[in-house]
């Protein structure tokens, strides 16, 4: 134990890269605060009045918060039956998780610009129904929320699979026999057993890919209608576009809080439904 | 026939190419408490595990109080198991854990509610319903393990090694709870175990195996006293062996001579076929080799002893003789064996129907 707490003698230097990082962050931080909280007259919530008066801006927290749980919901649900098959399929596992993970070796915008051509007005799908004769006009699938929502998913869902399947494999397999001897067959088990024992890894889940679609820009830049904003456009807008660091510190502020609500709210209907597995 | 009867017919299984159990023959009485004993690797965990249907043999058949069960699942076999490492529900609470079969064939909550509270008094953790898991203790985890398993009435309950993770006096008390247990449900229990100890303790039957082979079946009087080779000799109790050869075998007994020594042995306590000039073994238990108190019809041989160890109200002492080291058990307080001391010399006599002669094959 000594050994591990005494680091060597002379090596302290070592600390500067985490230093310097930690440094960087802290100042960007005191930055985005000076911005939002601090104009020429001193203290002010000028930027926030700005942000808050604006019927308009409601509208986009309640797009991005209903998007962010949406897209969260839909990688969950969609996730969890390619981690139940990785878990199932140990033999398979390796292959399968390289082919859940391949998408992100290709870029974000790559990726994006893929559903352009599947998903848009002359996109493959469309074309592909309207030569089928299911429809006479193409559907709007993209540049809407309905797009944000696809493209989010996708590219979050792995997050979702890899949180779920590293819960399942801590799932000792003689709990299944136990749960078999007494009686249950495989869907019982999983009912029973595996679901309640998974759920944490779920959650863990629906937690990254929700505060990763709060976030998000690209995606709905790309995929999302032009008037429907998200928070995070909104604050690339301003940055870019606008040149107003203190509106959108103020923006960036807004969103860390309701990130903060969404994840409190999370954990709550967890806690709720998940009682502590003792391990 | 009683509820609970197993019958194993020429039971084989390979993993790949390795052969684990071979030509298994073994009819397990309903309501009696049969231990399978053997060192690790001896296929015992998966004797136990076809039983329970968790695998299926390679050859042969099993089948329960008649009933074959060949392509059975687990679920549908009238057994319980309890686990080496229990394998209690880590989410549920103690009542839920025992509820846990009830809940599958859905049984009725008030049902649930009585029986749960019935068995958890009969492994004595009435009150503990609402606790989890992980607050309880080795030796309540245990008890939670078997209540699972007994609240559904199975014909026949199969226990993996279930008390090897618990200190020895935490075991002992458990062994006598787990017997008179067994004793008021009249249920069959099948219990797997590399402890000797544990095995003669617990059962009515053992079942020594070894290298995937049933070395011998009997009561654990049996198994002491008779064992039906070396291997199981040594498995069970400590022994004495020595190398011999055969010299003469008449009607009565066979002489056997071991480094030089001639030693006359009774023909019924002879393991196999003897015949004359041939190599064998001579066994025979530390408490045979008695120390002073001289005997008819006993080897009778002078020894020093190299070594004295007090065990409670034994004394072992290792005694170096013409015929190689031996080992010998005895009360401490008897007379000969008050005046041992390490260095001194002891006449020391050997029943000659307490030996047993394992002639080779």
């Amino acid at each position: 134990m000594r050994g591990a707490t005494s680091a060597p003698r002379g090596l302290g230097w070592l600390l500067l890269p985490a230093l310097l990082v930690l440094a960087l962050f802290l100042g960007s931080v005191a930055l985005l605060l000076f911005h939002a909280f601090w104009n020429k007259d001193g203290f002010s919530l000028i930027y926030f009045r700005q942000i808050l008066d604006r019927p308009d801006y409601h509208d986009v927290f309640l797009r991005t918060v209903s998007i962010a749980a949406i897209v969260a919901v839909a990688a969950a649900v969609l996730a969890y039956p390619i981690a139940w098959l990785l878990w199932r399929l140990p033999r398979w596992r390796n292959l399968l998780l390289v082919i859940v993970l391949v998408p992100w070796l290709v870029s974000l915008v790559v990726r994006t610009y893929g559903w352009l051509v599947i998903l848009g007005p002359k996109g493959f799908l469309n074309e592909t129904l309207k030569w089928a004769g299911v429809i006479q006009s193409p559907l709007p699938l993209i540049f809407n929320d309905l797009g944000v929502v696809i493209g989010l998913t996708h590219v979050l869902m792995p997050f979702s699979v890899i949180a779920t399947l590293s819960v399942l494999l801590q799932i000792d397999n003689r709990l299944e026999e136990a749960s078999e001897s007494l009686g249950a067959g495989g869907f019982e088990t999983w009912r029973r057993l595996v679901l309640p024992l998974s759920l944490p890894g779920v959650f863990t889940g629906l937690g990254i890919t929700f505060l990763t679609s709060m976030g998000a820009i690209v995606t709905p830049i790309l995929l999302g209608g032009i008037r429907q904003k998200m928070a995070g456009t909104q604050i690339y807008q301003e940055v870019v576009y606008n040149f107003n660091m203190s509106k959108a510190s103020a923006w960036a502020i807004c969103l860390l809080l309701l990130s903060g609500l969404g994840l409190a709210f999370l954990r709550a209907v967890e806690a709720a439904l998940v009682p502590k597995a003792d391990r | 026939m009683s509820r609970g009867s197993i019958s194993i017919t020429g039971v084989g299984k390979e993993f790949g190419t390795a052969t684990v159990l071979d030509g298994v023959d073994l009819s397990i009485e309903g309501g009696s408490f049969v231990t399978l004993l053997g060192p690790s690797g001896c296929g015992k965990t998966t004797l136990l595990r076809l039983i329970a249907g968790f695998l299926d043999p390679s050859r042969g058949s099993i089948a329960i109080d008649g009933a074959r069960m060949q392509g059975v699942p687990p679920r549908r076999r009238p057994l319980g198991m309890v686990f080496q490492n229990l394998a209690l529900f880590p989410h549920l609470d103690v009542f839920e854990n025992v509820a846990y079969g009830m809940r599958i064939r859905g049984t009725a909550a008030t049902e649930i509610a009585s029986r749960v509270s019935r068995f958890l008094g009969l492994v004595g953790l009435a009150g503990f319903e609402r606790r989890r898991i992980g607050q309880l203790s080795g030796g309540q985890k245990q008890r939670v393990a078997l209540a699972r398993s007994l609240a559904l009435e199975p014909a026949i309950l199969l226990l993996d090694e279930p008390l090897s993770a618990l200190d020895l006096q935490l075991r002992r008390q458990l062994q006598v709870e787990l017997k008179s247990i067994q004793r008021q449900l009249a249920t069959t229990f099948v219990f797997v175990t590399h402890d000797q100890e544990e095995a003669t303790m617990l059962s009515d039957t053992i079942v020594v195996m070894d290298g995937g082979h049933v070395q011998q079946i009997g009561t654990p009087g049996e198994i002491y006293r008779r064992p039906a080779s070396p291997f199981v000799a040594r498995f069970v109790g400590d022994i004495n062996m020595m190398d011999g050869r055969i010299e003469t075998v008449d009607a009565l007994s066979v002489s056997v001579s071991v480094a030089g020594r001639a030693i006359s042995v009774p023909r019924a306590s002879v393991v196999g076929t003897a015949s004359a000039g041939h190599a064998c073994q001579l066994a025979c238990r530390p408490e045979s080799v008695r120390l002073g108190g001289a005997q008819a019809d006993a080897l009778s041989i002078e020894a020093r002893v190299t070594a004295l160890h007090r065990l409670g109200p034994t004394v072992k002492a290792v005694l170096d003789t013409p015929l190689g080291p031996l080992t010998a058990l005895a009360m401490a307080d008897t007379p000969h064996v008050a005046e041992l001391a390490e260095g001194k010399t002891a006449r020391l006599f050997v029943p000659s129907d307490t030996f047993t002669l394992f002639a080779s094959t």
